[in-house]
């Protein structure tokens, strides 16, 4: 981890919507590497969206509300430079497939993030079914974006923002509203672009389960401040820590906790957080048949 | 005594187009069970459970719902004995109130007045609604709003209630609260059919889970027989819950006589297996 | 285009759609105004023949068809009516009585006209817009100034309408599960909320969406479509254009094109009009009522 650079720097973040009580997001401090693949957990209305949002600078420059502290995309501060320098380097994703497509097919939806960028159109043609070929869905240039599957549409969503060639790519609750297929499409294109092309990913997810095996980190979100922020065995490990802000850990935790708590089994730390450390662990302790 | 409720024979349904969306569908509900309801998107669950409440009608087949022939029945009708939840609260809430929200099925199916009071009362009370009964629903949180949704259903007092993935788009907090909503639901009396993509859920409140591929229903058994055919599971891409994978695996070496669906559970067996051998 | 009405680009490679959108717009334009300009049965015939010959060589008949049978039974009534009644300055040649009625020459006349009007530019409009990728059109439009972001709102009204459609059937069906009776306004209000308010929330995320990939930024824009205007199109503009011209300033200028005066119908000729006509219109009526009475 040392080797890597850090892509992202947010110092004292602190960030009030307008005509609300409370801010949505007080004091965040955090430095995300390059590579990094990192899962953010927290209830609804922790402060997940508006942390993403401000990575990109939607948040402060589209969205009304008092900011203080600086966020650093690449080195760029997101108050000074425009949305059109940050889109090169973060692409974002949103909970809703079918609300991140406009255009009448797949092609013009990827392409328009490239005419905004003054991409010249030869390069165009090159790079759509490049992406395309990257997410699975080469072949379906002429498709109506909504005639695809909410697996389909959220991968075409992950295309149109590789199209711009990001280094950091962000994701707010990609698999929500898709179907187990679907989920699975999702969460290996995003594994996919982090080993193979050392993508920054920053995931906002509810699947605990699947967080604990690809992230490489967790931060844990409450009320908009960071309460956690650790490797899945730390972060998922401080089992109490989590329930009572109402979070879940991966049901193999919750058994590791509960029986070690409970004095039934002593379980070394760290617990385990898939099945395959839990199954390690307990097929030497259990008796065997016959 | 199991009383069936819902009753399909031999459904076909068939959209316009030729799409056939579901197979020759045999199916009885008896009142008072929880039955989950699974399958890939496209395999025919929505459309099987859409048939319950007459927003489709067999294109071959009978659907019974306590009784009665739906296909000559208005939904209106149907309405008072099988409640649907909408998997998207957005696609029913309009009313300036949420306590207004929860008067507005019971008035429609011809609840007198007094009545109609008394259900929103009890709605509020049994969904812990107080604080929000004079909201706007819009300006409530999307897991609330989901909560307001199953309520104004609640108000109708159906026989059936149907529920499309309720716990999608949810946080942790308010699962929970849908899990014990479900089961308090049954202690009234309901019959609950659960459409979901949410194994854990299901684990926790489903008797029966039927499996759908293909538009045919290719299972209909206890949710520990489901999540044990590894076959079936992944012939249909569907994972079980963490916990049920885990003992599933360490069935098959050690002593455990079944998979279990929970953590508690879980807990308890290794207990005894682990105890029963040491001396106390 | 694609969903809404069954008029939508009919993929082909004829020499109409090679030609580069603006002059096939430009085109329809010109008809439109020529058409307008006289009451000229033989003229009006020929702007319409013209465009029949382009539907050839499109290679649309099947859709071209299948979009005007709808105006088919709208031709009837025309017929009918202006025989009977014409829009047309009185005073009125009759030619011979129908019953109550009595059909006009002028009345025939003005009937035919009008039906070639609508003929020809109908035509030509979907000539146009069939061989033609909306948007290529819309990437045309842009060069000459039009703003990008006009541009965007017409595309994605396009896309959205369908959609809302689907999503106020969704919502209607959830009022009538929870017992909702009735059609009339009153009663479809609870399902027109849901659906604006869908929309509200659809374009707030989406304007986010777009907004992070730099839309409305300030600089060059560069388009996917390609667009080339080839001498061809240039020529084909111009020819049409002085075409028009010329037809404009006979038409302008030579009073005797004016036949609603001269031209004499035989009373066989117009009774057998109005009589197809009126039968031709009745059937509809009768079909018409039956699909929706047994809705």
């Amino acid at each position: 981890m040392s080797d890597r650079k850090p892509i992202i720097e947010i110092i004292g973040l602190t960030y009030q919507y307008a005509d609300t009580e409370r801010p949505a997001l007080k004091d965040i401090n955090l430095v995300i590497y390059e590579g990094e693949y990192v899962a953010l957990l927290g209830l609804n209305g922790a402060g997940k969206t508006t942390l993403e949002l401000s990575l990109n600078g939607v948040v402060p420059n589209m969205i009304m509300g008092e900011m203080e502290g600086t966020v650093k995309i690449d080195g760029m501060d997101t108050d000074i430079y425009p949305t059109r320098e940050l889109a090169k380097v973060i692409g974002m994703v949103f909970d809703n497939p079918e609300f991140q497509m406009s255009q009448m097919h797949v092609s013009e939806e990827i392409a328009m993030g490239l005419e905004n960028l003054g991409v010249p159109t030869e390069e165009m043609h090159r790079i759509i079914p490049e992406v395309l070929q990257t997410v699975g869905l080469s072949g379906l240039e002429e498709r109506s974006p909504f005639a695809l599957s909410g697996g389909q549409m959220q991968r075409l969503a992950i295309a149109s923002a590789l199209a711009m060639q990001p280094r950091i790519l962000v994701m707010d609750e990609p698999t929500s509203n898709v179907d187990p297929i679907g989920k699975e499409e999702i969460f290996a294109v995003a594994a996919k672009l982090n080993k193979e092309r050392n993508m920054t990913v920053i995931m906002a997810e509810h699947e605990v389960e699947v967080m604990a095996a690809y992230a490489d980190r967790i931060i844990v979100l409450d009320k908009g401040s960071i309460i956690l922020n650790g490797s899945p065995h730390e972060v998922f490990g401080q089992v109490e820590i989590l329930e009572k802000i109402g979070l879940r850990v991966p049901q193999v935790t919750d058994l590791a906790y509960k029986l070690k708590s409970q004095k039934i089994l002593d379980w070394p730390l760290p617990l385990p957080v898939t099945i395959e450390e839990a199954e390690d662990f307990l097929s030497k302790k259990l008796p065997t048949k016959g | 005594m199991p009383e069936p409720i819902i009753v399909c024979q031999d459904l076909w349904h068939i959209y316009q187009g030729g799409v056939i969306a579901l197979r020759e569908a045999n199916l009885t509900i008896n009142r008072g069970e929880i039955i989950g309801i699974i399958g890939q998107n496209g395999s025919g669950k929505t459309t099987l459970v859409k048939h319950f409440n007459g927003l489709l009608k067999p294109t071959r087949g009978v659907v019974l719902v306590k009784g009665q022939n739906t296909a000559p029945m208005r939904i209106q009708t149907l309405a008072a004995s099988v409640g649907y939840v909408f998997q998207n609260p957005n696609h029913q809430l309009f009313a300036k109130t949420v306590q207004e929200e929860l008067e507005f099925g019971p008035r429609n199916i011809g609840v007198p007045e007094e009545e109609v009071a008394e259900r929103r009362e009890k709605a509020i009370e049994f969904f812990n609604l107080q604080e929000l009964r004079l909201l706007h629903p819009y300006r409530i949180s999307f897991p609330l709003r989901k909560l307001v949704g199953m309520a104004s259903i609640y108000t109708m007092r159906p026989d059936v209630f149907v529920l499309d993935e309720p716990t999608t788009g949810q946080d942790n907090i308010t699962t929970h609260i849908v899990y014990q909503l479900i089961k308090r639901l049954r202690e009234e009396g309901s019959t609950i059919v659960c459409v979901a993509h949410d194994m854990i859920l299901l684990a926790e409140v489903a008797e029966r889970m039927i499996v759908l591929r293909d538009s045919h229903i290719i299972a209909d058994t206890t949710p520990r027989e489901v999540f044990s055919n590894r076959e079936l599971m992944q012939s249909t891409h569907l994972t079980p819950p963490q916990i049920a994978q885990l003992t599933l695996r360490l069935k098959e070496h050690h002593k455990m006589d079944q998979l279990f669906l929970n953590v508690d559970d879980t807990v308890k067996d290794l207990d005894s297996q682990l105890h029963s051998n040491s001396p106390k | 285009m694609q969903a809404i009405l069954p008029i939508s680009m009919v993929p082909g490679n004829s020499a109409i759609h090679k030609i580069s959108p603006l002059p096939k717009f430009l085109w329809v334009g010109a008809v439109l105004v020529l058409s307008f300009a006289t009451r000229n049965l033989a003229i009006l015939g020929g702007i319409t023949i013209l465009g029949l010959i382009f539907v050839t060589i499109a290679q649309i008949w099947k859709s071209y068809l299948k979009v005007m049978r709808i105006f088919f039974p709208i031709f009837l009534t025309l017929i009918v009516l202006q025989s009977v009644a014409p829009a047309f300055p009185r005073p009125w040649t009759p030619i011979t009585p129908l019953g109550p009625f009595t059909i006009y020459q002028e009345g025939i006349y003005s009937g035919l006209s009008m039906e070639l009007r609508i003929y020809c530019v109908t035509t030509f409009a979907l000539v146009a817009i069939m061989t033609t990728h909306p948007s290529d059109l819309f990437t045309a439009l842009q060069r000459l100034g039009m703003p990008y972001v006009l541009n965007f709102i017409m595309t994605v009204t396009l896309q959205l309408i369908p959609i809302l459609q689907n999503e106020f059937a969704i919502v209607l069906s959830a009022q009538k599960s929870r017992g909702l009776k009735g059609t009339g306004f009153s009663a479809l209000l609870p399902s027109m909320v849901p659906v604006f308010v869908g929309a509200i929330e659809r374009v707030q995320q989406l304007s986010i969406s777009l907004e992070s990939r730099a839309f409305g930024s300030k600089g060059i824009k560069t388009s996917y479509r390609n667009i080339h205007n080839t001498i061809w199109d240039f020529m084909i503009l111009g020819v049409g254009m002085l075409g028009s011209c010329g037809l404009l300033s006979w038409i302008i200028f030579d009073k005797s094109l004016d036949w609603s005066r001269t031209l004499v119908f035989a009373p066989w000729l117009a009774l057998t009009l109005v009589g197809v006509a009126t039968l031709g219109f009745l059937i509809f009526v009768f079909f018409a009522l039956r699909a929706v009475l047994s809705a």
